[in-house]
């Protein structure tokens, strides 16, 4: 019996390395089309919603600017850089600095493109909970963000 | 372990089916868009190829060498302020789009990773290592500085407020 105990308290023998990388490679391949469909979206989006599109949404209200910020940016897709590049130019057009931060921010936390990826990778309550989480954050964070740097200016 | 003998099928081929018909649509209509969509879609594929070839690579490594246990141990519920340095330290310095760590996360998931520690790994990504020089010279260092502080803290908030929420 204390044989018994002791043999079945031994770990498991590790698999061989090519036994899991072909299991880890299998998990991706499986997940390809959904990555693909995804790519496929965002080429669409790069081509469709131009960066002038996407400064054209904004009309000079603070507060409104914020959330047309932190809706563009989860709409848009693509490098995080064109985002660095378009929230230059908002404010040199005289955007509010609310709305920028809460474009750059939701450019990468946020993206209507990759939800139905997100949905079948992690379910739906998990999906519906972070972005709703992202989106609040993406707003308090850029508010806040503002006000600390008029106070510091 | 959840999902750990599950038979090899693809996912998301409805999704993909939705865009080669929605492509299929925007060539009829504008076959100069759809080509320029293709072109784009290369483009980022091309891109994010090595980020998905490492994603597999470190997952084939994290399943090697880290026994599930140890996994659970460094991330799950059990991981306390180190699972949330360690969320933060990967978002922060893992690159790509988002979609591309997918298989990672949910193999870790399937492991026993917090669902706190996803959200605050997605959420910290918004801050870009490489990015940072440009970030400074578009935006200043200051503003780099104040958003940085406000995203690392905003993460743990989030991944905090999710694992309320899911109680």
């Amino acid at each position: 019996m204390g044989i018994d105990k002791k043999q079945k308290k031994q770990p498991a023998p590790r698999p061989a390395f090519s036994q899991v990388l072909r299991k880890s490679s299998l998990s991706f391949l499986a997940m390809a089309p959904l990555l693909l469909g995804v790519i496929g979206l965002v080429g669409l989006f790069q081509v469709l919603v131009t960066p002038k599109m996407l400064a054209s949404l904004f009309q000079g209200n603070p507060f409104l600017d914020t959330l047309i910020g932190t809706l563009s940016g989860a709409a848009a897709a693509g490098n995080p850089i064109v985002s660095y590049l378009i929230g230059g130019e908002l404010l040199d057009q005289g955007i509010s600095l609310y709305a920028v931060t809460a474009f750059l921010l939701s450019w990468v936390t946020l993206g209507f493109i990759q939800l139905p990826a997100e949905v079948a990778v992690f379910g739906g309550t998990f999906t519906l909970y972070r972005n709703i989480l992202s989106f609040v954050f993406t707003m308090l964070i850029a508010v806040l963000t503002a006000l600390t740097m008029q106070v510091l200016s | 372990m959840k999902g750990k003998n599950k038979p090899f099928a693809f996912r998301g081929l409805y999704l993909l089916s939705f865009v080669v018909v929605v492509y299929g649509s925007v060539f009829f209509f504008n076959a100069q868009v759809a080509g320029l969509a293709i072109g784009k879609s290369w483009v980022v594929l091309r891109k994010i190829l090595p980020i998905l070839a490492f994603v597999v690579f470190f997952t084939t490594l994290l399943n090697f060498f880290l026994r599930p246990k140890k996994i659970t141990a460094h991330l799950g519920k059990e991981s306390g302020a180190k699972g949330w340095f360690w969320a933060l330290v990967a978002g922060v310095l893992s690159h790509g789009p988002m979609y591309a760590w997918y298989p990672l996360i949910e193999d870790l998931r399937s492991h026993g990773m917090r669902d706190g520690l996803i959200v605050t790994f997605f959420a910290s990504r918004t801050i870009k290592v490489p990015l940072l020089p440009m970030m400074v010279d578009y935006f200043g260092l200051t503003f780099t500085i104040v958003l940085s502080f406000y995203i690392l803290i905003g993460s743990v908030l989030q991944g905090l407020l999710l694992e309320i929420t899911e109680r």
